[in-house]
């Protein structure tokens, strides 16, 4: 039991996953300023530009943040034991 | 971003940085929207009192008192980062050494464009008292309503809506009876 909570408060997740969220969070940080400094500028409105953003960012923290198991789908494969020759 | 610590740590930089830039688009976009409305100001009438400061039991001064009519339309002024206009009605003179005086006599916060179509009939809010404590001789003023807009984000911009269209004379002094 403890262990499960060690591994979900570490989250880690493997090296295709770590890619993935390195670029949704890239893009969708980039896009969310533009798209939300727009729309205020078109309403003229700044409680709109920060509001929008502030969705965005939430919506990515529920992403990307916790390890959800689409992100451990290409584990490692590691290479198997070598016997050692006893000297 | 291979544990949540680092997760949490990346996205809060590129966080940091995209914000920075979204405020200083937001200060930039202000001098997009440029506006230069203009009204009416015009005094009705004018006198002038002697009298002692609270301040200055013992010095006898000359107090003056402005009733002016004020009409301005300053809702182009209102743009999405203007958080509230400073408004003030400033009498300009030069007095009779030659020293320049601007005073300001009156003043009014705006916060909402709803509230920035002015139509006031106001007297001086702030005691017009001339330093030299005598107004005999002084040059005719004029009166003047400049506004000052202060940005949720950007920089703080002055102007003049409003000017009598002729210099006021000070009036004699009138003793009270």
């Amino acid at each position: 039991m403890s262990e499960l909570i060690q591994k979900l408060t570490e989250g880690k997740i493997d090296f295709e996953g770590q890619k993935f969220v390195e670029r949704i969070s890239r893009d969708t940080l980039i896009a969310g300023t533009a798209i939300s400094f727009l729309a205020g500028l078109g309403l003229q409105s700044l409680q709109v530009t920060f509001g929008l953003f502030a969705l965005f960012v939430v919506a990515l923290a529920i992403a990307v943040i916790p390890p959800w198991p689409s992100y451990n789908r290409h584990p490692v494969k590691w290479l198997p034991v070598k016997e050692t020759k006893a000297e | 971003m291979h544990t949540v610590y680092a997760r949490i740590n990346n996205i809060s930089a590129m966080l940091s940085t995209c914000v920075m830039v979204l405020l200083a688009a937001v200060s930039l976009s202000t001098f997009v929207f440029t506006a230069d409305p203009k009204g009416t100001l015009a005094v009705s009438s004018i006198q002038v009192f002697p009298g002692n400061a609270r301040r200055y039991a013992n010095k006898n001064q000359d107090f003056t008192f402005v009733n002016f009519n004020l009409t301005a339309d300053l809702s182009p002024l209102f743009n999405w980062s203007t958080k509230q206009l400073f408004l003030y009605v400033s009498a300009e003179y030069e007095n009779k050494r030659g020293v320049k005086n601007e005073v300001v006599i009156w003043d009014r916060i705006v916060r909402r464009k709803e509230d920035a179509d002015l139509s006031v009939a106001g007297r001086n809010k702030y005691v017009f008292r001339e330093l030299s404590a005598s107004f005999k001789d002084a040059a005719p003023a004029h009166y003047s309503l400049k506004y000052n807009i202060m940005p949720y984000v950007g920089v703080l911009t002055y102007g003049e809506a409003a000017r009598t269209a002729e210099p006021v004379p000070f009036p004699e002094r009138q003793e009270l009876s």
